[in-house]
């Protein structure tokens, strides 16, 4: 029994590749990142990581949350940060509103 | 579902004198309370009925060896552990809720029966109206008893029809929102004096009461049709089983 959940953890790791492959973010529709360290999938496009929470992605758009390391970088190569992607800020927008932020 | 929008003008209301539809964040609430007893209910509930409605619907799905399908408001998982065997180990499905209750259940059921090719799905916690996937991406998709839940209809066979292949189908099973009065009594006598005492035994009489309102406010088979041509489905038939009270609807892309 416990070897058979081994093996069950193990393939589902394996498949959890596979199928991390075709998932997208659910606001941008752009593929994810799958991030071992945080345990989460990562939507580079808009700086949003969706968890991962016992083993189920939770790909809700309020359930995003935005790469606060991503706007600190911006600021560090000069870059300034409020003129990103038009379509980037306006996907952040719709984050931060559906997440009842403002 | 936007738990935090309000509900938008081309959604399907009831008429001033029923009760409003509920709001997605209370009808997660009600999905997830209902998720320990769901699968029972649904078995004593149909006469264990539910299995062979449910095979219909994955046969009209169109689905077959290795490929890539999504059930969508896949619950405790009936259609995807069905999806799951038809499509075999060198397919892959998908399967979506927004109740995590649900999903836990669906996990739960996937390590008890074990069966190798059920290592082929992946459960996923998400929003109907905004799908984690890219366009075209799915080789059928089915849809049981959660159409009639959505808020936004239309968005949601928009989403369907967008990450469904160029030539598949959807197969939508769900309750039968008859034009016949016979039928629609009927459906309105068998919730009121068995659906609702048998769930007040489980504790749930409230959340089933939900049921004859939704089924009320849900769209009848010829407006289904009408609703997948709308959004750009090329062909759309609704068929009416178990004698009028259920209905699939099978749209191809």
């Amino acid at each position: 029994m416990v070897r058979a959940s081994r093996r069950l953890l193990k393939d589902a790791a394996n498949i959890g590749k596979a199928f991390s492959d075709f998932l997208a973010c659910p606001l941008s529709k752009q593929p994810l990142r799958h991030c071992e360290d945080s345990q989460s999938r990562i939507s580079e496009t808009i700086g949003v990581s969706f968890p991962i929470i016992d083993g189920i992605p939770c790909l809700v758009p309020k359930d995003g949350k935005l790469l606060e390391d991503q706007n600190k970088s911006q600021v560090e190569n000069g870059a300034d940060p409020s003129s990103g992607n038009s379509e980037r800020d306006l996907l952040l927008a719709v984050n931060i509103w559906v997440t009842g932020l403002i | 579902m936007a738990s935090a929008a309000p509900p938008p003008a081309s959604s399907s209301w009831g008429c001033g004198r029923r009760r409003r539809v509920r709001c997605s964040a209370e009808r997660q609430g009600l999905f997830s309370r209902i998720a320990p007893v769901y699968d029972n209910l649904n078995e004593v509930l149909s006469l264990g009925q539910h299995r062979i409605w449910k095979r219909m619907s994955v046969s009209w799905a169109g689905a077959k060896r290795s490929d890539r399908v999504l059930d969508l408001c896949c619950g405790s998982g009936d259609l995807a552990f069905l999806l799951s065997q038809k499509v075999g180990p060198d397919g892959q499905v998908s399967a979506l809720d927004f109740s995590k209750d649900q999903l836990l259940i669906a996990t739960a059921r996937q390590d008890l029966y074990w069966k190798a090719c059920y290592k082929n799905i992946e459960w996923i916690e998400g929003d109907a109206l905004e799908l984690p996937f890219a366009d075209s991406n799915f080789d059928a998709i089915t849809v049981g008893y959660g159409l009639r839940n959505l808020l936004d209809k239309h968005k949601a066979m928009k989403e369907i029809f967008r990450v469904l292949k160029p030539g598949s189908r959807v197969s939508i099973l769900d309750f039968n929102k008859s034009t016949s009065t016979l039928i629609t009594q009927s459906q309105e006598w068998m919730i009121d004096n068995v659906v609702v005492p048998v769930a007040s035994n489980y504790g749930f009489s409230r959340e089933y009461r939900y049921l004859k309102a939704s089924i009320a406010e849900y769209l009848t088979g010829k407006e289904l049709e009408k609703l997948a041509k709308e959004v750009g489905f090329s062909d759309a038939k609704h068929y009416e089983i178990a004698g009028g009270l259920m209905g699939n609807l099978v749209a191809a892309r």
